[in-house]
């Protein structure tokens, strides 16, 4: 059942690239461009997988793990890895689908995001991961009907709720803005709207096949980078999420050469590289102290409603904010 | 090839996002009005952000030019 993950990590792949779904450009947009274009497809795909998400666990298809909240740990990884991916030219995902369309930089930046986490997770670094670790809140979930045991808490742990209200009046405040808010037109074929139902269609899809292979959690990329690097060094088995970061990377670069826009990619300023891989380093050690990264604690986490997932997202979106106007705004 | 009187040109191969648009609108406001900018882009997603960027501080675009598989030179005329 491992090649599920190759499967819906090449439909993943094919999707972001053809897309253009960059959340590191989405957070960037609101303060650079002010500019809602990602937002609004982030929006609208939050709300489609908050329903799936309790829809599929009410069906006993999944069940949904939201990460241990650590305040400490998500605030602190969520910022460093927020100020790692403006340095990085993309968030996660982005650097991975970009490896496929030829973006050299972006082999840099993925393969040293890789590598600190790896470092981070059981290498030099993880005497820290064990001193943040001790921050680690006893809150957990109790419904076994939506939850695996001991998850961390959500919005709806928290208040005592039934996951499902929490879930409908937030989807319905997400696509009302969605829908109503204006926005910037792009010319392409793959616009927001498409592109929010496949990635919701894609999200649903992988958290039941990565639980068919006893992970318990949907889409992530960084254990995925560890996996692939754990596999090459000392010859470990590829898990879904080695796999899933294989189908990525083949995903984009299909894509890519089908709609012509695959080119080795290289900057005038060798600098350039320099750059990228401090800003994999951040990521790296970022997103493995916060526990996930855009997508484990963004993309999958935020619409399972998790503390620990929304707390790190706001961090993202903080240390992005930070990196991008020390780069790109002060005078 | 001399379409266009480019007052300046920049090359943008190989950036990375958001390097095209940044430099893009930096460029434009050290202009004068009615200058020619001419921008080099190679990837596809900069052919979609670098226009919208340059109508967000209310210049023209005149032409997306393609010049070969995934590069394109982006003409814009400044309006201040």
């Amino acid at each position: 059942m491992i090649w599920t993950g190759l499967l819906i990590g090449v439909l993943f792949g094919a999707a972001l690239q053809q897309g253009r779904v960059c959340f590191n450009s989405a957070f960037r947009d609101i303060l650079l461009l002010k500019d809602n274009y990602l937002l609004k497809l982030t929006a609208f795909v939050f709300a489609l997988q908050m329903i799936l998400f309790v829809l599929l666990s009410q069906l006993g298809w999944m069940q949904m793990n939201p990460k241990p909240l650590n305040l400490m740990a998500n605030i602190i990884g969520g910022y460093i890895f927020g100020l790692g991916m403006v340095l990085a030219g993309g968030c996660a995902s982005g650097v991975t689908y970009r490896v496929g369309e030829g973006l050299t930089t972006a082999w840099f930046a993925a393969l040293f995001y890789g590598l600190t986490a790896y470092a981070t997770n059981s290498g030099a670094f993880s005497g820290w991961l064990k001193w943040v670790g001790q921050f680690q809140s006893t809150l957990t979930t109790a419904d076994p009907t939506y939850y695996v045991k001991n998850a961390g808490p959500t919005l709806a742990s928290v208040f005592g709720l039934n996951p499902w209200i929490p879930a409908i009046i937030l989807a319905v405040i997400l696509v009302l803005y969605a829908f109503l808010t204006k926005t910037s037109d792009r010319p392409t074929k793959f616009n927001w709207k498409i592109a929010s139902v496949v990635l919701a269609i894609i999200s649903a899809l992988g958290f039941i096949t990565s639980t068919w292979t006893g992970r318990k959690y949907g889409l992530g990329i960084t254990n995925g980078w560890v996996n692939l690097l754990q596999g090459f060094t000392m010859n470990k088995p590829l898990t879904w999420e080695g796999t899933f970061i294989l189908g990525i990377i083949g995903g984009s670069l299909v894509a890519a050469l089908i709609s012509g826009e695959f080119k080795f990619r290289m900057p005038k300023n060798p600098i350039t590289y320099l750059q990228v891989a401090v800003g994999g380093i951040l990521m790296g050690f970022g997103a493995v102290t916060a526990g996930g990264c855009n997508i484990g604690h963004f993309f999958t986490g935020v619409p399972q409603l998790a503390i620990s997932s929304i707390v790190a997202s706001v961090f993202f979106v903080l240390g992005n904010w930070t990196m991008a106007w020390f780069l790109f705004m002060r005078k | 090839m001399a379409k266009y009187q480019v007052t300046r040109e920049l090359d943008e191969r190989g950036e990375v996002c958001p390097v095209p648009d940044v430099e893009t609108k930096r460029a434009i406001k050290a202009a004068k009005d009615g200058d020619i900018l001419m921008v080099r882009i190679d990837y596809a997603m900069s052919k979609e952000r670098v226009p919208e960027a340059v109508r967000k501080v209310g210049s023209e675009v005149l032409e997306i030019e393609e010049v070969s598989s995934s590069e394109w030179n982006i003409y814009i005329k400044v309006k201040k």
